[in-house]
C-alpha cells in the first residue's frame, strides 16, 4: 500500500472556482418561490403559478445542462456570500466559516440534472394535475414546490454541512407542507405530521453528526474536510489494518450521519412514514416520495463515503438495514390493495436496494439505481395518478380493470408497462442494469454476511417483479371495469360541479382520460426510462456513465480504495493476496474484481447476475401473470380472470392462513411503534401535563391567589365611603406622628 | 388701634413661647377641621372643613413668618390662597353636579368604591 | 413649656367637649359640650400665659387672646352646626378673628386679602351652592334637617384620631419651638436699599408736605458714573440713612440728603417684593391653576345631566341601598 488514492486524488484534483452563472440553478426556483408568493399576495386567480414554476425550473435545468457541459470531471466551488463567519479564539476548531457556496463536482451534478430534469416535468404534469384547485391552493402547491427544489438543490450543491443541513430541513419542510396540502383531510394531517416527526428522529441524528464533525474536523466545509489531514490519516490507517487508530468520535459521526440518512431515505426502522406520505398529490408522491428527496439519504453517504470508510460499523449496518428494508417492504408491497401505496412500499423496498449497494462500496451501482429509479418511479407514479385523477381518487386495484383497452389511456398504460419492467428488472431495462450490480456486488464484497444478504436481495427482487406485475395485470389488462372513487375532483375541472355530484350519484361515471400535458410528460419520462438503460453502454469498463462520472468524485475516489481497505478492516488484516490489487488504479478494476475472490459458482458474478437475476424476476412475473393475468392468451395458465375484483390468488392467500392479512397490515409495525413509542410517550406526556398543570400552574396560581386573598381579608375595610378614608388617614397620620415622638423621647 | 397693631415694617422680634401660642391654636383649628370633615355627611360642610384646615395651616405660616422676620411664609400663604381657590371652584361645580345626580347631599351616599 | 399632665389632661377634656358638640341623632349636648371645650383650651391658653409672665412678661398681644378664642369657638360652631348655612357663616367668622390674628402678626396684606378671597368671594360661593343644592323645603320639614345633616359619623373615633394628633403635634410642637435658634436683625433697611424709587417718592412727598428734608422736582437720586460714562448704581448709604441727590442735571453738584426718619417697608411692600423677587414662576403657575379651575368649573357645572326621572331615583335608591348594607 503506497499511498491512499485518495490522497493523490484530493492532492492533484484541486478545487477550481465555478463561473458565477452556475448559481442561478438553485436561485432560479428561489425567483419562483418570490414570484408565487407575490401571486399569493395578489390573489391570483389563474395557473400563473404553474407557468412561472414551470418557466423558472425549466431555466434551472437548462442551466444545469450547460454546468454538465463545461464543468463536468471538475470540482469546483462557487461562493453567493459569506454566510457563517464566527470564531471564538484563534485555535484549530474554533473558527466557524459557512458558506452560502455550492459545490460542483459529478456527484453533485448527477443530483442537479436529474432533480431538475425531473422537477421540469413533474410541474408540467401538476399543471394540468392540480387544474381543480385552481384558485383555491394551486399558489400554495406551486410555492412550496418551488421551493422544495430550491431546497434540494442547496441540500445537493452545498459545499459545505451547514447547507446541506438547511436544505435537508427545508425538503422536510416542503414535504411537510406538501403531504398536508389537502388539511382539510384528517389522514393528510396526520400523515403530514407523521412524516415530520418521524424525520426529526433522522435529523436529529444528522444534527449531531454535523456538530460532531465540526468538533472532531474544525470544519463543515466539503473540500477542507476531504483534504484534511487528519480524515486521509484515518483513512490510511484502516488501509493499513489499523483501524484501532482510529478515534472513536470520528466513527460515531458516520453513526449519526447515517441515522439522520435512515430518516429522509425512509429506511427500516424510520420508514413508516413514507406509505402515509402518499395522502399528498401525486405529482409530490413522484417528484418528492420517489425521486428525489427520499435520495437525500443516499446523497449523504454517498458524498461523505470517506467518512464513512473510516467507521468499522456504519457500512455494514446500512448494508443490513438495506437489505431488511428491502425485504420487508416488498413482502407488505405484495399484499396491499392500493397501488400508490404499492409503489410507495416499492420505493422503501428500492431505496433498500440503493442503501445495500452503498454498503457494497459500490458506490456506482447504488447511485446508478438512484438515477434509474427515479425515472421509472417518477413514471409509475404519474401514470397512478393519471389513474388516479381519471377515476375520481380511485386506486384500489380490485375495482379497476382493462385500462389497456380503453379510450384515451393507451399512454399510460404503455408507460406503466414501461415502468413496472423497469422495476421488475426484466433484461435490458435500466433497472435491471442498475439492480444487477448491487447484486453482483453483494456476492463479492467480503463482508458481515454479506452473501446472504444477497441471495435476501434476489429474492426481493423475485418479489418486487410479482407485486409490480400485479399492479399491471389487475388494473390494465382484463375486462373493462370499473367503480369510481369518493373525489368529485375529476369532474370538477369540467366547471360543472354540482352536475358531477348527481351523476356519480346516479352512477353514471364517465372516466376523465388524461390531458395532452400529462401524456406528454408520460411519454417523454417512458422514453427517458427506456433510453437509460443506455446509460450503462457508454463506458462498459467503468460500469457504464455513473461510473465514469463518480470516477471524478470523493465517492468514486473511495470506491477505488475500497475494496483494500475493507478488506483491511473486516478480515483484520488477514489479506488475501488477492484483495490486495489496488496499487494499479482502477482502470483494470473491472477485470480486477473476477480476479479478487468474489465468485458465484466460479463465475464472474456480474456476468453470473445477468442469468441469475433475470430468472428471478421473470419468474416472479409468470406467477403475477399466473394468479392476476387476465382470460386469454394462453387459458390455462395465464391469468384466466374475467372480474375486477376476483382472482386465482384470493384461493391460495386463502390457503396461507393470516399471513396475507398480517402483511396487508403492514405487518402491525405502525401498531408495534404506536405500543412502544407513541403509547408509552402518550403516557409520559400526560404525566408531564399533570405535572405543569398541579405542580407549576398550581405553584403560579399560588402566587396569584395569595394576594387575592390577602385583598378578600382586607375587602371589608373598602367600605366605599369618603368619610372612612379620611379617618383612617387622619388616624395613620396620628399613629405615624405618635411613634416619631416615642422614637424622639 | 388697628395703627398700632399694623406697624410698618417688622416690630422686636418675637419669643418662642408666642410663636408656641400661635402654634397651638393652629393646631387645634386643624384637628377641629379635621374631626369636621370626617364627621359631617355633608359635602359642602366636608369641602368648608378642609378651607379651616387650610386656614390653621396660614396661621403657622404666617406665625412662623412673624417669627422669622421675613415674608416667605406670607408669600405661601397667597399660593395656599390660590389652591384653596382653586379648589373651591372645582369642588362646588363637582358637588352642584353631584348634586343634580342624586338628589342628596350626603357623601356617603357615594360608596362606589365599596369592596 | 406648661406641664404635660395639664396639656394632655385638657386635651382630652377638649375632645370630650367637642365629642358632645357634634351633632347626634336624639338628645343634643351641644352647650355643654362647647363649654367644656371652651375651659379646657382657656385652661391650656392660660396655662401657656402662667407660663410665659413667668419667663419675664412676655405675654403676646391682648387681642391674641380675644381673636383666638373668636376662632377656635367660631371653628367649633363649624364643624358641630347641623345647618350647612350656619356652618359657613360661622366659619366666615373664624376667617375674620384669623384676619385679627394675622393683624397681631404685622402681616396686614394677609389679613386683608384673607378677608377680600375667603370671606368675599369663596365663602360666598359656597352659600351660593348651598343655597343651590338643597331640596326646596316642604311644609312640614321646614325645621328638619336631613339626617345625614342631624347626625355625625363615627363621633367617637373621629374625635379620639383628632385629638390624638393634637396631643402629638402639641408635643412634637413643644419639643421643636424652644430649639428654634433667635431670629437675626431685622434686615428692612437692607430691603428698602433695594428699592431707591421708593426711597425718592418718599422724599418727594416731603418735598410736597413741606417739610425739611425732601428733594425738589427738578432733582434726582445721584448715580456712580461707570468709567464708559454710563450711569451706575444709586448712591445709598445704609447704615447711615442718607442718600445723594444730583442737583444739577448737567452732573454737577451734588448733595447727600438723609431718609424720612418713618420710612420703611410696609407689609405689602415686603410681601409683593419677596414674591416678585423670589417666586417669579410660581406666580405664573398660579394663575394658570386658576383659570383652568375657572374653565373647569364652568364645564363641570353646565353639563346637562341626561338621566330621566325614573333612572335617576333606582340609582338613588340602589346607592342607598349599598350604603345600607355597609353600614
Amino acid at each position: 500500500m503506497m499511498i491512499s488514492p485518495l490522497l493523490a486524488a484530493a492532492d492533484t484534483a484541486g478545487v477550481g472556482v465555478a463561473p458565477a452563472w452556475v448559481l442561478a440553478i438553485p436561485f432560479l426556483p428561489m425567483l419562483a418561490v418570490v414570484l408565487t408568493t407575490l401571486c399569493a399576495i395578489s390573489k391570483n386567480k389563474t395557473k400563473l403559478p404553474a407557468w412561472i414554476t414551470v418557466g423558472c425550473l425549466a431555466g434551472s435545468f437548462v442551466v444545469t445542462m450547460l454546468a454538465f457541459m463545461t464543468l463536468s470531471g471538475e470540482t469546483n466551488t462557487v461562493t453567493a456570500w459569506r454566510w457563517f463567519d464566527l470564531s471564538w479564539g484563534d485555535g484549530v476548531g474554533q473558527q466557524m466559516v459557512a458558506n452560502l457556496g455550492f459545490y460542483i463536482d459529478n456527484l453533485s451534478l448527477l443530483w442537479m440534472m436529474f432533480v431538475t430534469g425531473l422537477a421540469t416535468l413533474i410541474a408540467i404534469y401538476a399543471s394540468e394535475y392540480m387544474e381543480h384547485d385552481v384558485g383555491k391552493g394551486y399558489t400554495r402547491f406551486f410555492f412550496a414546490f418551488a421551493l422544495f427544489v430550491f431546497s434540494m438543490l442547496c441540500l445537493v450543491m452545498g459545499d459545505n454541512l451547514l447547507l446541506l443541513y438547511l436544505g435537508w430541513e427545508g425538503v422536510g419542510l416542503c414535504s411537510y407542507l406538501l403531504i398536508g396540502y389537502f388539511y382539510k383531510k384528517p389522514e393528510a394531517v396526520a400523515a403530514a405530521k407523521k412524516a415530520f416527526i418521524v424525520n426529526r428522529i433522522g435529523d436529529l441524528g444528522l444534527a449531531i453528526g454535523v456538530m460532531l464533525t465540526f468538533v472532531h474536523f474544525g470544519t463543515l466545509e466539503y473540500a477542507e474536510l476531504f483534504n484534511s489531514a487528519q480524515l486521509q490519516g484515518y483513512i490510511a490507517a484502516v488501509q493499513e489494518g489499523r483501524a484501532g487508530d482510529v478515534p472513536l468520535m470520528a466513527q460515531l459521526i458516520a453513526v449519526f450521519l447515517m441515522i439522520g440518512a435512515f430518516g429522509k431515505s425512509a429506511q427500516f426502522p424510520l420508514y413508516v412514514w413514507l406509505p402515509d406520505a402518499m395522502e399528498g398529490p401525486t405529482p409530490v408522491s413522484a417528484l418528492i416520495h420517489a425521486a428525489t428527496m427520499v435520495t437525500a439519504g443516499l446523497y449523504l453517504i454517498a458524498r461523505m463515503l470517506p467518512v464513512f470508510l473510516v467507521s468499522e460499523w456504519a457500512l455494514p449496518v446500512v448494508a443490513w438495514v438495506g437489505t431488511i428494508t428491502a425485504l420487508l417492504a416488498a413482502t407488505i408491497g405484495m399484499a396491499q390493495f392500493d397501488i400508490k401505496r404499492i409503489m410507495a412500499y416499492s420505493t422503501v423496498s428500492q431505496l433498500g436496494y440503493m442503501f445495500a449497494g452503498l454498503a457494497f462500496l459500490t458506490s456506482t451501482g447504488g447511485v446508478f439505481h438512484v438515477v434509474t429509479h427515479a425515472f421509472f418511479k417518477a413514471l409509475l407514479f404519474l401514470c397512478c395518478g393519471a389513474v388516479m385523477h381519471g377515476f375520481a381518487g380511485q386506486l384500489d386495484l380490485r375495482k379497476l380493470s382493462g385500462l389497456w383497452h380503453m379510450k384515451g389511456w393507451r399512454i399510460v398504460s404503455v408507460g406503466m408497462l414501461i415502468g413496472c419492467l423497469n422495476l421488475a428488472g426484466v433484461p435490458f431495462t435500466a433497472g435491471y442494469f442498475s439492480k444487477d450490480m448491487i447484486l453482483a456486488e453483494a456476492f463479492v464484497t467480503p463482508g458481515y454476511g454479506y452473501s446472504l444478504l444477497g441471495w435476501v436481495l434476489l429474492l426481493t427482487a423475485g418479489m418486487t417483479a410479482y407485486y409490480t406485475f400485479r399492479v399491471f395485470f389487475r388494473v390494465f389488462t382484463g375486462p373493462v371495469q370499473f367503480e369510481a372513487g369518493d373525489e368529485h375532483h375529476g369532474s370538477d375541472d369540467h366547471g360543472q360541479d354540482g352536475h358531477a355530484h348527481e351523476d356519480h350519484a346516479q352512477g353514471h361515471f364517465h372516466p376523465h382520460a388524461p390531458g395532452i400535458r400529462i401524456n406528454a410528460v408520460l411519454a417523454t419520462l417512458s422514453v427517458l426510462a427506456v433510453l437509460a438503460a443506455g446509460l450503462y453502454f457508454v463506458s462498459p469498463d467503468k460500469h457504464g456513465w455513473v461510473g465514469d462520472m463518480l470516477e471524478e468524485s470523493t465517492a468514486h475516489n473511495v470506491y477505488t480504495a475500497d475494496h483494500s481497505a475493507a478488506a483491511m478492516f473486516v478480515i483484520d488484516g488477514d489479506t488475501h493476496g488477492a484483495h490486495g490489487h489496488d496499487d494499479h488504479g482502477h482502470a483494470d478494476d473491472h477485470a480486477a474484481h473476477g480476479a479478487h475472490g468474489g465468485s458465484i459458482l466460479g463465475m464472474d458474478p456480474h456476468k453470473v447476475m445477468y442469468y441469475v437475476s433475470a430468472v428471478f424476476g421473470l419468474t416472479g412475473i409468470l406467477i403475477a401473470a399466473w394468479a392476476h393475468g387476465p382470460k386469454g392468451l394462453v387459458s390455462g395458465f395465464i391469468g384466466g380472470r374475467v372480474e375486477a375484483g376476483k382472482c386465482r390468488m384470493d384461493g391460495v392467500a386463502a390457503k396461507l392462513g393470516p399471513i396475507p392479512r398480517w402483511a396487508e397490515n403492514k405487518w402491525y409495525v405502525d401498531e408495534f411503534y404506536h405500543f412502544i413509542l407513541v403509547r408509552p410517550l402518550r403516557v409520559c406526556s400526560h404525566i408531564f401535563h399533570m405535572i405543569d398543570k398541579l405542580l407549576v400552574d398550581g405553584l403560579v396560581n399560588l402566587f396569584g391567589y395569595l394576594p387575592r386573598l390577602l385583598g378578600r381579608g382586607a375587602q371589608p375595610g373598602q367600605s366605599g365611603v369618603l368619610h372612612g378614608y379620611a379617618l383612617s388617614m387622619a388616624g395613620g397620620v396620628g399613629v405615624i406622628l405618635f411613634i416619631v415622638v416615642m422614637v424622639t423621647l | 388701634m388697628i395703627a398700632t397693631l399694623a406697624q410698618a415694617g417688622f416690630p422686636e422680634a418675637m419669643s418662642g413661647l408666642t410663636l408656641y401660642h400661635y402654634l397651638f391654636i393652629s393646631a387645634v383649628m386643624f384637628v377641629l377641621g379635621l374631626i369636621g370633615f370626617v364627621t359631617r355627611r355633608n359635602l359642602i360642610v366636608m369641602f368648608l372643613c378642609t378651607e379651616m384646615m387650610f386656614q390653621a395651616s396660614g396661621i403657622a405660616l404666617v406665625a412662623f413668618s412673624r417669627f422669622y422676620l421675613e415674608y416667605t411664609g406670607q408669600v405661601f400663604v397667597i399660593f395656599v390662597l390660590t389652591v384653596a381657590a382653586a379648589e373651591a371652584a372645582m369642588a362646588l361645580a363637582l358637588v352642584v353636579l353631584l348634586f343634580r345626580r342624586n338628589e342628596s347631599l350626603d357623601g356617603s351616599v357615594w360608596s362606589l368604591l365599596k369592596g | 413649656m406648661i406641664s404635660p399632665i395639664i396639656l394632655y389632661a385638657m386635651i382630652a377634656l377638649g375632645a370630650v367637649g367637642v365629642l358632645l358638640a357634634l351633632p347626634r341623632a336624639k338628645a343634643s349636648f351641644a352647650l355643654p359640650g362647647f363649654l367644656i371645650g371652651a375651659t379646657a383650651g382657656g385652661i391650656v391658653i392660660a396655662a401657656l400665659g402662667s407660663k410665659a409672665l413667668a419667663d419675664g412678661g412676655n405675654l403676646p398681644n391682648m387681642y391674641f387672646y380675644v381673636f383666638g378664642f373668636v376662632a377656635l369657638a367660631a371653628a367649633l360652631r363649624v364643624v358641630t352646626h347641623p345647618k350647612p348655612v350656619y356652618s359657613a357663616l360661622y366659619f366666615i367668622l373664624t376667617i375674620l378673628a384669623t384676619c385679627g390674628l394675622f393683624l397681631i402678626l404685622s402681616a396686614e396684606f394677609m389679613a386683608f386679602a384673607l378677608v377680600i378671597i375667603y370671606a368675599g368671594a369663596i365663602l360666598i360661593t359656597y352659600l351660593f351652592v348651598i343655597m343651590l343644592a338643597t331640596q326646596a323645603p316642604t311644609e312640614e320639614m321646614v325645621e328638619n334637617q336631613p339626617a345625614f345633616d342631624r347626625v355625625a359619623r363615627e363621633p367617637v373615633l373621629a374625635t379620639v384620631s383628632g385629638f390624638l394628633m393634637l396631643a402629638v403635634l402639641s408635643t412634637l410642637l413643644a419639643q421643636g419651638v424652644p430649639t428654634l435658634k433667635t431670629p437675626p436683625a431685622p434686615e428692612s433697611d437692607a430691603l428698602l436699599a433695594e428699592l431707591p424709587l421708593r426711597i425718592e417718592r418718599s422724599l418727594r412727598e416731603r418735598n410736597t408736605l413741606g417739610e425739611e428734608g425732601g428733594i425738589l422736582p427738578t432733582e434726582s437720586l445721584a448715580r456712580e458714573v461707570m468709567q464708559d460714562g454710563s450711569a451706575g448704581q444709586y448712591i445709598i448709604d445704609v447704615a447711615n440713612r442718607t442718600v445723594t441727590v444730583q442737583v444739577d442735571a448737567e452732573g454737577g453738584a451734588r448733595r447727600v440728603v438723609s431718609w424720612p426718619e418713618d420710612l420703611a417697608l410696609t407689609n405689602t411692600e415686603g410681601v409683593g417684593y419677596e414674591l416678585i423677587k423670589a417666586h417669579p414662576g410660581a406666580i405664573e403657575i398660579a394663575g394658570v391653576i386658576l383659570l383652568m379651575a375657572m374653565l373647569g368649573a364652568v364645564v363641570l357645572a353646565r353639563k346637562q345631566m341626561q338621566i330621566d326621572e325614573d333612572a335617576k331615583r333606582a340609582q338613588a335608591q340602589g346607592l342607598a341601598g349599598g350604603e345600607g348594607a355597609a353600614s
